[in-house]
This record gives C-alpha cells, structure tokens and sequence, in this order.
C-alpha cells in the first residue's frame, strides 16, 4: 500500500513554521527602510549602517561577547573535571550528593540564582573587600556557576560512552595518567568540549535575569540593552542586531557540525 | 630478527618445551595465594599458579569465573586485595601497569579511533621515548609481522574485525615485551578466520619466543593453542594441564563436563588390583578401570567415559566388563562424525562414532538395540 506523505510533511513545514517564522520575520524586518517596525515600507540597510554608531549598543555587545567567552571557557575546565570524578572515579563517598548539586543549576530558577548571587558578592564585599562593586566580574561568576552543570551533563554522556580500555590500553602501552589524558582522553571528548564550549557561551549570550541582579553601573550586557529598550518602543537596530547575532549562531552551529563530521561515525558513511 | 626471514621450518613439537616439569626451573610469572574481592563479590580466591618462559598458557572458564580479572591484575589494572604476584622474580604486586614489563591485548581491541594504525603501534614506542628512527623501524618490522603494511595509513573504524585484531596485536608486541597478555584475542573474529588465526598466534609466539597468556571460554581454542591450561571455576583453578592431560584425565567432574562432553556411571570401588580398579556402577555392570592411585575399597566414584572411546560391541555378555546395551534414542549426524544418544536403563548415554560410511549405508538406525564397550584404558575414575 502506498502511504500518503502529505499529512506528514504538512505537520514537519508546521512544526518548521512554529520554530523559524518568528526568525525570519526578524531578519526580513530588518531590512526594512520604515522606523515603525511592524510595517514594510521599502529594503533598506540603513539600521545596519545606523547600529555600527550606536556606542551604547555596541559597548553592551561586546561586554556580552566577552563575559560569554570567559564563562564557556571556564566552564568547560570545571564541567569537564566535575565529568571526570562522576564517570572515572567508581563510587566514591558523596558521589550521589555531588551528581544532585551539581545538576542542581538545571532546574534552579534563574531569579533565585540571581538574587542569591547578588546576596553573596554584596555580603563578599562587605566581609573581603571583594569583588569591588558588581560588573564584568560577577556576571562572568553567576554564569560560570549555572553553565558548569550544563557543560559537565555534555561531557559526561561522551567520557561513559567512551570505551574505558582505551585509557587501560594506553596505560599498559606506557603512558602516564596525564599522558594518558591529554593524548588520548581529551582528543577523544573534544567534541563534547567545543559543544559544550557553545552551549555554555550562548547560555551567557542571552541571559538577561541573573545579569540584570549581579550587573552594576557602566556594565550593561546586550540583553539587558535590548530589553530595556524595547519597553521603550522597539528600534528597528534591535532588528539588525539580532539578525547579526543569528547569522553568528548559525555559523558556530555550521562549525560544530562540520568538526563533527570528521568524527567516527563520519568517516564509516565516507567508506 | 633475522629467524623470521629465514626459511627454516617452525617447531610445532612442544615436548622440548615442556619447562613446567623441571624442577628446576623458576616460573616467570608466579602468583601466590592471589585474592580479588569487589565489595562482597569474590572474583579470585587464594588462587597460585606458576607460569614458564615460553609457554602459551590459557586460563579457561565461563564468564565470571574470574579468569579475566586475573589477567587484569597481571597487567596491574587491577589490585589484588590480599598475594603477591612476581614477574620474572620481581614482585610486581603494587607496580603501575605504565611501569610493567607487560603488554596486554584487550578484548575489545581498544585501538585508538583517533590515530592510524602506525600511529597505534608507535604508541607504546614513544611513551618509552625511543628515538624517531627507531620507532620507525619498530612500526614498519609489526607492520610486515603481521602484514598488514598496506593498512598503515588507515583509521580503525577503516578496518576489517580481523585486520583490527592484527593491528592490536602488532600495537602490544611493538614494545617486544617478554610476556603478552591476551584477552580472548579470537573472540571477535567469525569461525573460519578463529580457526586460521589460532595457528598463526601460535607461530607467532614460537617464533618470537614471547610468554602468552590468554583468557578465553573457547575449549577449542584453549586446547589447539595452549601449552598449558588451566581450567577455572568461581575464582579458583580447577585443574592446571596440558591439553591432552586436560581432556584425558580430568582431575575432577567439573573438568570432565566442561572440557568436550562425557558420560558419567556412578559406582563405588569393589577391586583394586595393580593398576587396576574394578568398580561396581548403579547400573548393576562392573567397570574396569586403569588408575595409578590405588583407592580403598568402597570409595564412592565416577566412572567418566568420553563419547568417542565407546565402539560398537560384537561379542556382548551378560556379565561383560566395560560393556552396555540400549537403544538409539537421537542420532546428531554433523558430516564427518554422527552422535548417537543412547538409553541404557534409564540412563543417557553418549557415544560418537566416525562415519565412515555414506548416511545412507548406516547400519545404526533409531530404536534399534545396540551393545557397545570400551577398554579399560580409555575411561577415568573421579573421586570429586
């Protein structure tokens, strides 16, 4: 019997439409020569040309670049270790407890993250005499915090999938558990790492409630910029802006599929 | 190495190498009094044993007999919770497996998916930071050993299951250690390459003079390879042999039944003479018996006859020794050999018989009334 295709396929452009209309509004609009932002009135690229002198804007993006870049990188080397004591060191004492603490972030709030952080670098303050008033600092730790437990669920699934005779095997060829791990670990989980690296960065990229508690004056992160000025009538540069960031995302998720590509299973279809 | 480019024929006599019965020797590999527990699971249990120079030694067992953690505790992956174990004289007992004198062949293989093949074999070379001319060198002699020089450029999942299991094989003999560990190395091959890469190991190992050790619950594989075997059940070793001692003279009824098959008559001992038990069995027939260890008088035993030292018998009697009768219940025809499952009073037993004529010809048939016999020498007593 023949299947029809049609209700399936109608279904898949629906569930496309639900996902990517909105974006594709988005970037469409932004070519828009109108200042009113919902209605067409000609292509024009002149939000674009208008984004690249709007300082406050462009400070904001790159501050968010920064701290994303510095949070996914330390995140990486926490998740990473805290990986590696679940899935290579057995059962040892408090395993249970330390899996729940730090998966514990997924499922928090983030307004309750937020106000916590706010309510720790304050009392740090006035106890240490640091962090030295809230910015780049504190917003790089509330999200190295919560991007650590998604970093560490990413490389987790990959160091148990990984076949533990490997590092046996390199062991009894030789090589020292740090060799071990550098040479034959690490390249093995890499992919995880820079999945985990991109997660976490765009994790930081959007994230507007911790930043908007743990931020202090002069340190204003993109979302925040957006938000803000979107409660006061939306600037057809937000458009721009977000098409900007879109076209970024795409081509670290390009990136990562094509490092992907030449993983294993990649090279068993080439053959 | 200029023995593997000559012509000379390979030794496959293994009386010479027989070291095991000197008793002079000093084993190269010695575990004493060896105990491996996982919380309340005892994988290994006071277990010693002394392996040779040179031999091609197997521990053979089921899964979970604990054989493959012993092997692990040789390479040092594994610690022994209580025994010493001694490689070449040195206690090696707390010794890293990164600082062993051992190589070990995994089960899985475990090549490394991310190097080439050359790449897997030089491994081991650079840890022992040989120079780059060297390890070279090194690479290419593994590579023509076990020709596969053509697959040097390739990546892991590039290669065939048996061009994997030479690459992994080629990877732990680069370091030419002195004693290789082998962890069911045929158990991912199909049949017909186990059967050629058994003898080719074997070759191998003569050729290059190396210990083996390997771990496999393949009996074929143990007896077509081994020097020695050594038959293990729940942690502890059941019997330690060569092949054919294995097989002829198991020591026990846990040997007989997991070595091949083997038919088992209760009884209890009513005559020793010489070298020469006479046993009453359960099925009200004496049964003669060659034993070199005399055995009191009415010691319970078991008579344990392999199917294929039963004939046919032409001249039965009612009071004959060694001699039953019963009829064909089942008749396994596997081609070369068929297997005819008699009942003789109530019990089942096994005979194997060459056929020697076409199916066709066969004169036995199901149902049928059949005497068979065997001699005195072809059968064993077991006391446990």
């Amino acid at each position: 019997m023949r299947r029809r295709r049609w209700p399936l396929l109608s279904l898949l452009a629906f569930g496309y439409a639900f996902l990517y209309v909105p974006i594709l509004l988005l970037i469409v609009y932004s070519f828009n020569e109108s200042r009113l932002v919902t209605v067409w009135s000609g292509f024009s690229i002149k939000w674009y040309r208008e984004l690249l002198h709007n300082q406050q804007l462009l400070e904001a993006a790159w501050l968010s670049v920064r701290i994303a870049a510095v949070n996914a990188t330390l995140a990486v080397v926490l998740g990473t270790l805290a990986a590696n004591a679940l899935v290579r060191h057995g059962r040892f004492r408090g395993r249970n407890a330390f899996e729940l603490l730090l998966t514990a972030p997924l499922v928090m709030p983030d307004v309750i993250i937020g106000l916590s952080m706010l309510l720790l670098f304050v009392a740090m303050q006035h106890g240490l005499g640091w962090p030295d008033g809230r910015g780049f600092t504190t917003i790089a730790i509330a999200h190295i915090t919560f991007s650590t437990a998604y970093v560490a669920v990413v490389v987790r699934t990959r160091l148990a999938q990984m076949d533990a005779s490997l590092e046996e095997a390199a062991m009894d060829l030789g090589a020292r558990p740090l060799t071990v791990y550098l040479r034959i670990t690490l390249p093995l989980i890499a992919p995880a790492l820079l999945s985990g690296w991109l997660l976490a960065f765009t994790l930081s990229l959007d994230d507007l409630v911790i930043a908007s508690f743990v931020s202090g004056p002069g340190s204003t992160t993109l979302p925040m910029v957006v938000y803000s000025s979107v409660r006061m009538g939306v600037s057809p540069q937000i458009n721009a802006l977000a098409t900007l960031i879109v076209a970024v995302v795409t081509l670290a998720v390009i990136i990562a599929g094509v490092t992907s590509l030449h993983g294993p299973r990649a090279a068993r279809r080439r053959r | 190495m200029s023995e593997r480019n000559s012509s000379m024929p390979i030794a496959l006599d293994r009386r010479n190498l027989d070291t095991w019965q000197d008793p002079k020797a000093t084993p190269y590999v010695r575990i004493e009094r060896v105990s491996k527990r996982f919380g309340e699971h005892h994988a290994v249990e006071d277990l010693s044993l002394d392996i040779f120079k040179g031999e091609f030694f197997s521990l053979l067992g089921s899964s979970g007999c604990g054989k493959s953690t012993l092997l692990r505790m040789l390479a040092g992956l594994e610690y022994p919770t209580t025994g010493r174990i001694y490689i070449d004289g040195v206690d090696v007992t707390d010794v890293p497996p990164y600082s062993r004198p051992v190589n070990m062949m995994f089960q899985s293989y475990a090549l490394f998916p991310h190097m080439t093949v050359a790449q897997n074999i030089e491994f081991g070379l650079k840890q022992e930071r040989l120079g780059r001319g060297e390890r070279a060198e090194r690479v290419d002699e593994m590579l023509e050993l076990l020709r596969i020089a053509e697959l040097r450029r390739r990546k892991p999942e590039q290669l065939s299951g048996g061009q994997r299991q030479r690459v992994a094989l080629a990877r732990s003999l680069a370091k030419h250690p002195k004693l290789l560990l082998l962890d069911e190395p045929l158990g991912a091959l199909d049949k017909r390459l186990r059967e050629n890469t058994q003898f080719e190991l074997v070759n191998l190992q003569e050729r290059l003079g190396i210990t083996f050790i390997t771990v496999t619950h393949d009996q074929e594989e143990a007896m077509t390879m081994s020097t020695r075997i050594a038959v293990m059940d729940a942690g502890q070793i059941m019997q330690v042999d060569t092949p054919t001692a294995i097989y002829e003279y198991p020591s026990c009824r846990f040997v007989a039944e997991f070595i091949g098959s083997i038919n088992q008559f209760e009884g209890k001992v009513v005559e020793s003479d010489g070298d020469q038990l006479l046993i009453e069995t359960r099925l009200g027939r004496p049964m003669r018996v060659r034993n070199f260890h005399p055995l009191a008088l009415g010691t319970p035993v078991t008579v344990a006859v392999r199917p294929e030292k039963m004939r046919l018998c032409l001249d039965y009697r009612e009071d004959g020794v060694n001699q039953l009768r019963g009829v064909v219940e089942d008749i396994a025809y596997l081609g070369d050999v068929s297997i005819y499952r008699l009942r003789v009073e109530g019990q089942r037993v096994e005979m194997t018989l060459t056929n020697t004529q076409p199916r066709t010809e066969q004169v036995l048939t199901w149902d049928q009334e059949v005497a068979i016999e065997w001699s005195p020498t072809s059968a064993v007593v077991l006391t446990e």
